[in-house]
Parts: structure tokens; sequence; C-alpha cells
């Protein structure tokens, strides 16, 4: 008869990708590099906001991109057009990118002399809020299509991001989107977000989002 | 996509056990107990329907898997009558407060293993 002894773990099952993600945050930092994680559900614009922000930064700093996709490369060409250097993750069906393969993304892309890596998240509101990435920074997109009341559907993805976005504000005047509604549920999850109603289409609030992104940019190289 | 989050979830149990395994010499485990809060987006079903995937070809691959269910309890704000949010509907059975502070329920932890 084999003995058995029972082991004690005690360990919330994010610890071991949380410590990879401090690990990799703290490798960036040294090299200069800010990433920025964008999330949303899918169609939300975070591709046209990633084309945006390349058009309003490119002369400014160097930057590179990280698509992360289940199993397309739509995206990367596009963002491939723009002249930024981008690198196409696949998930293989995993629903959300973990501190691991963004790592091995950030290695693909070749950090030195990136001042901005944009990761563009797998489009869904659950998963990713889990999982730590790294980013030195997290943000998530909302479209005024998809409602108002997102933040109390999904909490916890409201309450972990750094800023949030309402885009698609030019569609304002066809659905019943309040955006004052919508910070004051955001703002309760998490009372330090900054909100920024932008148009990916027409650059409304581009201006704004690019000055708060380019501020923490340099904080972060301080 | 939901049973993906599960499996994706599960994969970092295992690469977080097989770590310890290694890290303390163990060869064989006999049983992993895991720990759910009854409101963690976790579902135990969908992480028993993926889990042998997940450990086919680790260290883990002929290890049990147990799943222990941590209550989803509160306290009201106002009376300080602690009651299950999920049975009561997030309703304080007392007072009818929906005002509470959250003791437990969102936990997913591994307990420990069973090791030869
Ligand atoms: N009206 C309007 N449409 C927009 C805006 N931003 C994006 N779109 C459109 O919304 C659709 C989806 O935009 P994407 O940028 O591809 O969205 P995404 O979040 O990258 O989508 P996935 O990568 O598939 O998850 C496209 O048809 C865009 O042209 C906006 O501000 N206003
Ligand atoms: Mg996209
Ligand atoms: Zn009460």
């Amino acid at each position: 008869m084999s003995s058995f002894k029972v082991i004690e773990i005690k360990e919330s099952v994010f610890s071991d990708n949380n410590k990879q993600a401090d690990k990799l945050r703290e490798e960036l930092k040294k090299n200069k590099t800010f990433l920025l994680n964008l999330m949303s559900s899918p169609g939300s614009g975070k591709t046209t906001t990633v084309l945006r922000t390349i058009e309003a930064l490119k002369d400014e700093m160097k930057i590179g991109v990280l698509e992360a996709d289940i199993d397309s490369d739509v995206d990367a060409e596009k963002v491939s057009k723009t002249g930024a250097k981008v690198i196409q993750l696949h998930t293989g069906g995993m629903c959300h990118l973990d501190a691991d393969m963004t790592n091995q993304g950030i290695t693909e892309l070749g950090i030195e002399g990136i001042d901005l890596a944009i990761l563009e998240n797998v489009g869904n509101l659950v998963c990713p809020a889990e999982f730590d990435t790294g980013a030195s920074k997290n943000a998530m997109i909302l479209s005024v299509p998809e409602g108002d009341d997102k933040p109390l559907k999904y909490p916890l993805m409201f309450s972990i991001v750094d800023v949030l976005l309402i885009n698609k504000i030019d569609a304002m005047g066809i659905f019943d989107f309040d955006i004052e509604a919508v910070k004051k549920r955001v703002e309760k999850l998490n009372p330090n977000i900054k909100v920024i109603p932008i148009s990916a289409k027409t650059g409304e609030g581009i201006d704004e989002w690019v000055a708060w992104l380019r501020e923490q940019v340099k904080k972060w190289n301080e | 996509m939901r049973i993906l989050h599960e499996l994706g979830v599960v994969l970092e149990v295992v690469k977080t056990v097989e770590n310890f395994a290694k890290a303390n010499g163990l060869t064989k485990i006999d049983t992993l107990v895991l720990q759910i809060g009854e409101l963690s987006s976790m579902i135990p079903r969908y992480i028993e329907a993926c889990y042998p995937a997940a450990v086919d070809g680790t260290l883990l691959q002929d290890t049990k898997l147990k799943i222990e269910i941590l209550p989803g309890n509160a306290i009201c704000k106002h009376c300080e009558k602690v009651f299950n949010v999920i049975e009561n509907n997030g309703v304080c059975p007392k007072c009818q407060s929906k005002e509470f502070n959250l003791l437990g329920g969102k936990e997913f932890i591994i307990k420990e293993i069973v090791a030869c």
C-alpha cells in the first residue's frame, strides 16, 4: 500500500500568470517601452482606433502592434499598411491572451527602440479581464451600439481598466446611449478611471485620447 | 467561447501545479483539489469537462480532480445578518436591504494536492 500525503498549496490560480506579467512589465520598463493592452467586444472599433492612434503619434514615437486573433490575419494586414511593425498572434481558439503569450509576441516584435507597443486583445469582455498581460496600462472600448448597460453586465472588465473609450459617438443619434449613465456606473466600480468619448470614424475625441496616451508614455519613462 | 474560458484557466492551473511539483520533487500526483467560489466566473461543470484535455500529456495526466465549492456569503450593511447571496437573490432576508459586503465566493484557489 502506498502512503499518500496531502500538500497544501493555497495559491490563487492567477498568481503564476501574475508573476510572469510583473516580470514582463519590469523588462518593458527597463527598455522604456510602454505596452497598452486594448480590450473590447468584437467589432467595437479596436483596429480602427489603433489606426487613428498610429496616425496621430507616428512622428513622435516608434510604434509596434501585436494583433491577437483567434485565427485570422485581417487586422494585422490593415495595421501593417500604416508602416508600423505588426506581429500577428494566433491564440488557437483561446479567448484571451496571458502574460506568457504576450511575452512571446513582444519577443518576436523585438522591443529594442519601440516606444509604444499596442496589444489588440481578443474581442471579448469576460476572459481578458482575468489575465494580466504585463501591460503598462489597460484600456477598453465600449461602442455606442453595444448599449450603456454593459458596466452592469461585465463589472470585472470595467473595474480593471485605466481608461474607457466610448467609441462610435457619431452614431449617438441612432441609439439610446446615455454617456452620463455609463460614467456613473463605471465610476462606482472604478473611481480612478478616465472616460473619453471618441469616434474612430470621424476623429472626434481622438486628440484627447492621444493626449492621455502621450502623458502615460511620458510618465512610464520618467 | 464559454468553455474555452475555463480551458485557458485550467491550463494555468496545470502549469502552476507542474511548477510546484518540480520545485518539490514530486513525480506523481494522485488528486488535485480546487476551491471555487459560487460567484466566480468559473463554472465547475465546464472545468470538469475540459480537465482531461488540459492535463493530457502533462504530469497531471492521471491525477483525479476534486472541486470544493465555497459559498457566496455576504453581511448586510444595515442589520449585519450574514446570508447567501445566490439563495436570497442579493436581498437581505431579514431587512430586505440590497446593500451588503461580500465575505467570499469569488475565489479560485488551488487548495492542495495529494501526492504519493
Ligand atoms: N460609425 C462608426 N463606425 C465605426 C467606428 N469605429 C469603428 N467603426 C466600424 O466598426 C466596424 C468594426 O471596427 P473594427 O475597428 O474592425 O473593430 P474591432 O474591435 O477591431 O473588431 P474585432 O477585431 O473583429 O474584434 C468597422 O466596420 C468599422 O468601420 C466609429 O467610431 N463610428
Ligand atoms: Mg480588430
Ligand atoms: Zn439586513
